[in-house]
């Protein structure tokens, strides 16, 4: 009988369980699909062709998971520049890894800006700092009086206090703001204004002119060092799957695909193990849930086990997945105008985020029920950095969709992926006008069809909505922010909990650490 | 040898704040002089007739945040402030039906029922929910906001307190205070209700004074901050005060000047008199000099700071927070004499309805559509509008027969794409009497005169920049310790002995008298 179970072997399920079975645990992970990784996986999306199938990239790996668990063996990538941003009439924004030469790039646009830039950059990177200390561990409740809470609590305070007075105010002001009031404060150029916020609103329902969103800027600049850049995977994402997989058995963790579990079996208030789709139990004292906090703890656990209060809670997290995913085969490489012979720009993040006003409409078009009909697009060509995903010659493109509400008016039918994967196609032809005649194969994913496929609540690729009221302390749910859950033996470790999506493995770290320190091994 | 001055403090601009800061520092035994520009008393709270025989609340039109304690201790009722209550509130609904809410708790239960029981049943925790969120913010607009980047022992112990405060509540309440404090209105009332009407009226009080639409984070808190009013005690009451908000200004000016402070009408100050870092007094614009150790302006953080004082006198990062403090004035006011009632199709007839206000937010997409227009400088061809006919609660406001009603009206942007002019203004009147048709349609027969105020002409009368009727949007990051500006929350500023007292300092606006009165205690305690 295994001390812990593991409910979903995505990248947070695994790096519980390698931690736990590090830490001499019995680990067993049972994942419903038959390949491991949630939503880093890479497949095939037509013959010969392989595509990151929904996460295109890592966010952040913390060092010390890589270190910890050593993933010597996976290629992580940052591209240089970190985003492109496409402006028409052969023009483009660069952002690079090195301020000075995105200083360069952003002075062709505006002088201002470019000399504005640095003191923002500086001053972001710090604010994002602050935040990188609090995700790295569990999330102190501010009321709570127990003698570790305070400690923390006064950790925190002082940490806080070293940001400095203009520190402290900047980070308390700007938390609050729309990620537009805060670019409106610092630049003129719609096209930088534009990319910064498109990385903010990233995942959430929720345009640049909505409060909160400023948070996001600073969640997305947290480990990563500078805007928009992130952590890619030469191989494709599910090759870091393959490879915590891995170090966790290497550590004696097993795990078992094709194990759906329907229900976690609770007797007096304590789990005991859980019941898979074949009617199988697997027996543990403890249990640990990857999957989304609803999921979790209103799917798989009967409500008569919870508080009333709790259940309420947890049906009011806020979902509403607003992403969509669409994958094609290419014949050729696209051709982004003023691009073209650009190697580097092309292995880059390339951006359609020409201008807040853009972003702000795709999201009008969402708020009312609709998908963006000119949407914001997040594109990479993995075969560039790893030409085996496809034909000699051929290529993948991976592109993220906002906005494609989870809540569309009608719902989602077969028509409606097909004129969203239209409008996407429509929207790439704009900049890089050889897509379309180069397409051999389409994949659309609505955010429907990632809650079917990837069980993920209302297709939420963060397990609910990065916003203020669900951070910190707040998530998953007011009170339950340190991975344990009402029922004695049954945690959380994905990135529904604090510190939520965008950052590989952190929550996972977090929760194994609380749980390595809370049960006892046998 | 400098003149002894005559003052122990000046108070730049007649608006409520200025006069209730006049009127506690005279309590306290001060010699105070408030200088208004306008020929009145009151700035965006005054009566006017602005059409032979009809009176109207030009701009704010409602009460319901005037502090009760600045009432008993002003003796306000005894200076001739009476606050008539406001009975219901009517949103006609796009299927030609009503939602009416009534000051009558059983009744608003009953018709709450006919639309969903569901929400009728929830209906009354929400408001105890409300209530406890309220008392749980009283205290803190109650307080001077302490710094919370500073660790003088002043500011320490108000953080303690405030810790000790939230503490206090539980961590339930906490938790719940926190969501109102973060997430958008239409959120929190999703939560809470399904039936579309009664969240998009709710909804509309959230984004009063903002620049943001009900599905936007920061709403929440607006919400609560229009719950927060009381009337005799009653939370959730508003109320019209007879003869206007006028009367409002001129009861405290009466009070004031009972209390020996002087009040000097179109007295325009044209600057602050720095001398090695003190305020010294103000010069008019006639050229007069007044002094006085202590000068405090009820005026925009931007009027005062960046117009009346010069640039030299303030440190650049002030200066720079003071710039970046947003304004974005979103609400225009159209005033309409009648020769009738208005005869709503969704309740026709004259009834008791009239007596209260209309809401026009009759789904929560309607409101979001609105904002929408002004998202990209347009002002709402659909606006959300806020009703009220005081000639029917007090009829001295019209001829006899006759009528008065004043519409608040959002958004319409302050920077409207090509800036406002005469032939937008009467675009934007028509398309608001338009919308009110499609609801009465008897409505454009009824008209005898028509005032069309556009965040341009509040911000030409009132002075209030760029017409904004908060002195400042009233967002979670222009509240409380950084309203107006980090570390000058406080009622001071960085020139010594010159004080604000507007409600572009905590608590914010609304007819609240609350930002004069914190800061003649802080300008007392200070001179003690």
């Amino acid at each position: 009988m295994p001390d812990v179970i593991v409910i979903g072997a995505g990248l947070h399920g695994l790096v519980t369980a390698a931690y736990l079975a590090r830490g001499g645990r019995r680990v067993v992970v049972l994942e419903r699909r038959e390949l491991v990784g949630g939503t880093a996986v890479t497949e095939e999306i037509a013959p010969g062709f392989r595509c990151d199938t929904v996460q295109h990239d890592v966010g952040w790996l913390p060092r010390r998971i890589a270190a910890d668990l050593e993933l010597g063996g996976v290629e992580l990538i940052r591209t240089d520049p970190a985003v492109v941003t496409p402006l028409g009439h052969g023009r483009a924004l660069q952002l690079s890894t090195d301020p000075t030469r995105s200083t360069h790039a952003i002075r062709a646009l505006s002088p201002a800006d470019a000399a504005r830039w640095p003191e923002f950059h500086e001053r972001m990177t710090r604010l994002a700092s602050f935040l990188e200390a609090l995700y790295g561990e569990p999330a102190v409740q501010p009321l709570r009086t127990a003698p570790g809470d305070l400690l923390t609590l006064l950790r925190h305070v002082l940490r806080f206090r070293r940001l400095g007075r203009r520190g402290m105010v900047n980070l308390l002001r700007i938390l609050p703001m729309s990620v537009a009031e805060l670019l409106d404060d610092w630049f003129q150029s719609d096209a930088l204004k534009g990319t910064l916020a498109a990385g903010a609103v990233a995942g959430n329902l929720l345009g640049p002119r909505s409060g909160g969103t400023a948070f996001g800027l600073l969640h997305h600049l947290v480990g990563n060092g500078t805007f928009r850049s992130r952590t890619l995977v030469r191989g494709g994402v599910g090759t870091l799957a393959l490879a915590l997989a891995a170090a966790a058995r290497r550590y004696g963790a097993e795990i078992r695909t094709g194990a759906d579990v329907t229900r976690i079996l609770v007797k007096e208030g304590r789990v005991t193990g859980v019941v898979l789709a074949s009617g199988d139990e697997v027996l543990a004292a403890t249990v640990v849930s990857a999957a989304d906090p609803r999921r979790t703890l209103l799917g798989l656990v009967e409500p008569i086990h919870l508080d009333p209060d709790v259940v309420e809670a947890v049906r009011h997290i806020r979902f509403r997945g607003p992403v969509a995913k669409v994958n094609l085969a290419l014949a050729e490489l696209p051709r982004f105008a003023g691009l073209s012979g650009d190697a580097a720009a092309l292995r880059a993040t390339v951006s359609i985020s020409p201008s807040l006003d853009y972003l702000e409409r795709a999201y009008d078009d969402a708020k009312h029920g609709g998908w963006s009909r000119q949407p914001y697009c997040e594109v990479r060509i993995p075969t560039l950095h790893d030409p085996a995903l496809a034909p000699p010659g051929k290529h993948v493109m991976s592109v993220l969709v906002q906005y494609a509400p989870y809540h569309l008016s009608g719902g989602w039918t077969t028509a409606q992926r097909d004129a969203l994967g239209n409008a996407v196609v429509a929207t790439l032809a704009e900049h890089a006008p050889n897509v379309p005649g180069a397409m051999l194969h389409r994949q659309v994913l609505t955010p429907k069809d990632l809650e079917e496929t990837f069980g993920l609540t209302e297709g939420s690729l963060y397990h609910g909505e990065l916003s203020l009221d669900q951070i910190l302390f707040m998530r998953p749910v007011p009170g339950w922010s340190r991975y344990r859950t009402p029922l004695d033996g049954l945690y959380l470790c994905g990135p529904g909990t604090h510190p939520g999506g965008g950052i590989a493995g952190l929550a996972g770290y977090n929760a194994a650490r609380t749980i390595l320190q809370e049960t006892k091994g046998s | 040898m400098p003149p002894t001055p005559r003052y122990d403090a000046i108070v730049i601009g007649g608006g409520h704040n200025g006069l209730v800061h006049a009127a506690y520092l005279a309590r306290a035994g001060k010699r105070v002089v408030v200088l208004e520009r306008r020929p009145r008393v009151g700035g965006a709270a005054v009566t006017e007739e602005i059409f032979p025989g009809f009176k109207f609340s030009m701009f704010s039109y409602v009460v319901s945040l005037l502090r009760p304690e600045i009432i008993r201790d002003l003796d306000l009722p005894g200076h001739g402030l009476d606050i008539l209550p406001l009975e219901s509130t009517l949103t006609p609904l796009p299927n030609g039906d009503h939602l009416a809410m009534w000051s009558d708790h059983d009744r608003t239960r009953r018709e709450l029922c006919r639309h969903s029981p569901r929400d009728a049943e929830a209906y009354d925790e929400f408001g105890r929910l409300m209530h406890h969120m309220a008392m749980a913010v009283k205290p803190i607009l109650g307080m001077v906001p302490p710094d919370p980047t500073s660790l003088s022992p002043g500011d320490l112990m108000g953080l303690a307190r405030l810790g000790r405060h939230f503490h206090g509540l539980g961590e339930r309440n906490f938790h719940a205070l926190f969501k109102l404090m973060t997430m958008s209105s239409a959120d929190f009332l999703d939560e809470w209700f399904e039936f579309d009407g009664l969240k998009a009226t709710k909804a509309a009080s959230g984004i009063i004074g903002t620049f943001l639409g009900p599905r936007s984070p920061g709403t929440a808190y607006v919400l609560l901050h229009h719950y927060m009013g009381e009337i005799d005690g009653a939370f959730r009451a508003w109320g019209f005060a007879k003869g206007g908000t006028g009367a409002i200004s001129e009861s405290i000016a009466a009070a004031a000047r009972t209390l020996g402070a002087e009040i000097r009408t179109d007295a325009p100050v044209a600057k602050v008199l720095v001398q090695g870092g003190h305020a010294t007094g103000v010069a008019l614009e006639n050229g007069d000099e007044l002094h006085a150790p202590v000068v405090v302006s009820g005026l925009d953080p931007r009027r005062t700071f960046l117009q009346l004082v010069e640039e030299k006198e303030l440190p650049a990062e002030f200066v720079a927070d003071i710039r970046r403090y947003k304004f974005r004035g979103s609400s225009g006011k159209v005033n309409l004499a009648l020769s009738e009632l208005p005869d709503f199709t969704c309740l026709p007839g004259v009834g008791p309805h009239l007596r209260g206000a209309v809401s026009i937010s009759p789904t929560l997409a309607y409101v979001e559509r609105a904002y929408d227009d002004a998202k990209y400088g347009e002002f709402s061809r659909h606006p959300y509008m806020d009703i009220v006919i005081p000639s029917m609660i007090d009829p001295g406001m019209a001829p006899p027969g006759k009528h008065v009603m004043s519409i608040f009206v959002q958004y319409a942007p302050y920077h409207l794409n090509g800036g406002w002019d005469d032939a937008k203004r009467e675009a934007f009147g028509d398309a608001v009497v338009d919308t009110l048709a499609e609801y009465a349609p008897n409505i454009k027969s009824a008209i005898i005169g028509r005032q069309v105020l556009t965040p341009a002409d509040i911000e030409r009368i009132t002075g209030l920049s760029e017409g904004n009727i908060f002195q400042g949007e009233l967002a979670l990051h222009q509240l409380f310790f950084f309203r107006p500006a980090p570390a000058w929350a406080k009622y001071r500023s960085p020139v010594r002995g010159l004080y604000q007292c507007g409600s572009g300092t905590h608590p914010g606006g609304g007819i609240m008298g609350a930002s004069g009165r914190l800061a003649a205690l802080q300008v007392l305690k200070d001179r003690r």
